[in-house]
């Protein structure tokens, strides 16, 4: 195998495979990212793959002659990474395993492995196929991934459980005390083609779609991608990329019926006043039990946010805002209001109550389609 | 600069077999093991020092110990016992301070630079420590005194049974320089055979190597070696390090190579360790799978969760996720072990305030 590429190329792609590939995988060939050197597209083709979790990307370059390796992802980034901008000579001699990098600054040597067990990425043959607008995916995504569940025991609440929609798709993340839902707006009207099948329904893990989104950013691909899917496999393909993740398995929760219709009480507050004293705020209450307390005045019209972390201190902040409904009085972990209010991108956002101990939710005035449920935190005296 | 710490090491006599020779008269004075009876496949947990002249020790398999001594006594273990002696022994360190780290049920480092009874020499209070521990529970204990932990786990190696020992500020590096190599804390038989290897036999010969050298010898801990040659240890003892746990587990044999009867009996630990919870109205965050293989050669794979877990099924759900992080389909698996440690029991404070959560229904 012998080819030339762009030292800045080579980097870029291999920290984009490099992010799924473990560090202590349960096969020794995981660690290592595959490489395709392909004479006929004149392409060099990287994978990452953690039995999980795939990634494919390619990337243009002068073949010479073909080949195939695996070479250790971390070793390989660390040297592509410091090598000079400018052209790198990558090449194995035909018996050995051996790789030189040769680049104007000098010539390394990495032992390789020979590609014959690194596993192939997944495909869908036989499953169904969707064509998604990548910015309603990404849209989707930034308002449901952050609310997703880290606790390995629920494994269906670790994904984003997305579905299509007769005029769009709705995306659903939970972990048991908030759940963030993001419905996307009709993609024909984005010049994507529509979905062509409404039984688009999987729960994919959070990582894999941490993942694509960082990918879809930096490719600031437009148009839509193709997924193609069957019960335990997903295939995002698009340009000179591929994602490939195996689907969570189990019913997804039916959060529909957790967000309630009607609510006693209800304020309107600018976005930003209201993050931004969430986040002083929590300075103090993340000292302790990270417990922020609103209330509610509808005579003066302002919301009042309340920290007291005992022997740490206190800290009170009141906002205007429109209030309707009773005055009232509800603890919330700050950082479920923070993270919440920066997926919500409008000026104004709306937050409904009903009592101290039942959901609320915030909603974006205007913009996007989003429904953020938050559980309160209750306080016993 | 700071003021030289002041650290004690206590160590108990062989303390599951002293237990059991003071709780039966006439096991005294002679050679008792603790540990499996040798015609199931136990180990000896512990040695009574009648048992060590026959150059029977601890992690012995019984039957070996059998052959060295036939007429070896076998008393079966009573953990509650053991752990209740603990909580006295615990009890009386903190009548000196509460910087005691606990490294087993029958060990601890204490920290006395700062006591309570304002004692200025770590020697008498080692010295009171020893006196209290053998009247009120007529057991004895080694204590080792020093300016580190290194140092304070060597010294009460150094007089056992019932001894006292202690290594000055100013005696610590000849002290380290005579000493074996193989007496060095965290040296074990594989490091101490390398060491022999490059000529290192004792603290003098360490010394004679740099750091780098080290480093490149024996990785990451060749630093710790570095240190310790010159008698220098800032690990500070840590109250909180060992927490209580929950836990069970059984041996099998024959080893068990299939898949299916390993997960069976994970199930069987995962139910005995649920009844021990229920018994004792705990649940707990972390859980921890032992293994040990046909070779003795022993792993733990533990796992921190967000809420604490009580339930057999999760317990059970998690502990199998736990298991694909170890060899089992490869080696025949000798022992399985699961603990429930971050316990959260009844006794504890209701807290005051609670995170309410969505009513989910997972399928």
């Amino acid at each position: 195998m012998k080819l030339t590429c762009a030292q800045s190329e080579l980097n870029a792609h291999l920290s984009i495979v490099s992010r799924v590939i473990p560090s202590r995988p349960s096969h020794p060939v995981l660690a290592n990212v595959l490489l395709v050197a392909d004479a006929d597209r004149q392409q060099v083709r990287l994978t990452g793959f953690d039995l999980s979790l795939g990634v494919q990307t390619s990337f243009g370059a002068q073949i010479e002659s073909e080949g195939t390796l695996t070479l250790p992802a971390k070793l390989l980034g660390d040297i592509v990474s410091r090598l000079p901008d400018g052209e790198i000579v990558l090449e194995t001699s035909s018996e050995d395993t051996l790789v030189s990098i040769t680049s104007v600054s000098g010539k390394y040597q990495v032992r390789g492995m020979g590609a014959e067990e690194f596993p192939e990425l997944p495909t869908v043959d036989d499953g169904q196929v969707a064509h998604l607008p990548v910015d309603a995916l990404i849209e989707g995504l930034r308002g449901a991934l952050f609310s997703t569940s880290t606790d390995e025991t629920k494994q269906v609440l670790t994904g984003v459980h997305i579905s299509a929609e007769t005029d769009g798709l709705e995306f659903a993340a939970t972990d048991g005390h908030r759940l963030a839902v993001v419905q996307t707006i009709d993609p024909e009207s984005e010049g994507a083609e529509p979905i062509d099948d409404p039984k688009f329904n999987v729960t994919v893990p959070g990582k894999a779609l941490r993942e694509l989104e960082r990918m879809l950013m930096l490719n600031a691909t437009s148009g839509a991608i193709a997924v193609r899917f069957d019960p335990g496999q997903l295939v995002f393909e698009w340009a000179n990329q591929r994602l490939t993740s195996r689907l969570l398995e189990g019913q997804y929760p039916n959060y529909r019926q957790l967000i309630p219709r009607q609510f006693s009480r209800q304020l309107t507050v600018d976005r930003r006043s209201f993050s931004g004293a969430l986040e002083r705020i929590a300075v103090i209450a993340d000292q302790r039990n990270s417990i922020v307390k609103l209330s509610l005045d509808s005579a003066t019209q302002e919301l009042v946010l309340s920290v007291d972390a005992q022997d740490v201190g206190n800290g009170r902040e009141a906002i205007a805002a429109q209030i309707s409904g009773e005055d009232l009085d509800i603890a919330f972990n700050v950082k479920y209001l923070v993270e919440g209010l920066k997926a919500l991108n409008t000026q104004e956002v709306q937050m409904q109550f009903n009592t101290s101990t039942s959901p609320s939710i915030l909603t974006p005035l205007g913009g996007m389609k989003m429904t953020y449920l938050v559980m309160p935190v209750q306080i016993r005296s | 600069m700071n003021q030289a710490r002041k650290i004690i090491h206590i160590d108990m006599d062989a303390f599951y077999a002293s237990v059991e020779q003071r709780d039966e008269p006439r096991y005294r004075g002679k050679p008792l093991v603790v540990g499996g009876s040798p015609s199931r496949r136990g180990a000896v947990a512990a040695a009574s020092y009648e048992a060590r002249q026959f150059g029977i020790h601890s992690a012995m398999p019984s039957r070996t110990a059998y052959q060295k001594c036939p007429h070896l006594i076998f008393a079966k273990p009573r953990f509650e016992v053991y752990r209740a002696i603990s909580e006295q022994i615990r009890d009386i360190f903190r009548r000196y301070t509460d910087l005691v780290e606990p490294l087993a049920l029958d060990e601890a480092y204490l920290d006395v630079t700062e006591n309570k009874p304002g004692i200025a020499s770590a020697t008498l209070i080692a010295r009171e420590i020893q006196q209290c521990i053998q009247v009120e529970t007529q057991l004895t204990a080694s204590a080792g005194v020093s300016i580190n932990k290194f140092l304070a786990k060597i010294a009460s190696a150094m007089n056992k049974p019932n001894g006292l020992f202690l290594i000055a500020p100013q005696q610590a590096e000849p002290f380290i320089e005579q000493l074996a190599i193989e007496r060095f804390y965290g040296v074990g038989q594989v490091t101490a055979a390398k060491m022999h290897h490059l000529g290192i036999f004792t603290g003098a010969d360490l010394k004679q190597w740099s750091e780098a050298a080290l480093v490149e010898q024996f990785g990451k801990v060749g630093r710790f070696y570095y240190k310790i040659a010159r008698g220098q240890d800032d690990r500070p003892v840590q109250p909180n390090r060992i927490s209580k746990s929950i836990g069970a587990e059984n041996s099998y044999d024959p080893d068990l190579s299939d898949r299916a009867a390993i997960l069976t009996a994970l199930e069987e630990v995962a139910e005995t360790l649920h009844r021990r919870l229920e018994s004792k109205q705990a649940s707990g965050r972390t859980l921890t799978l032992k293994v040990k293989y046909a070779d003795y050669q022993q792993i733990t794979r533990s796992k921190t969760l967000t809420a604490a877990i009580d339930q057999l099924e999760v317990i059970l759900s998690v502990a199998e996720d736990l298991l694909t992080l170890t060899d089992v389909d490869h080696q025949p698996v000798r022992l399985l072990g699961l603990s429930l440690s971050n316990l959260e029991g009844e006794s504890l404070e209701a807290p005051e305030y609670v995170q309410l959560s969505l009513a989910l229904e997972l399928g």
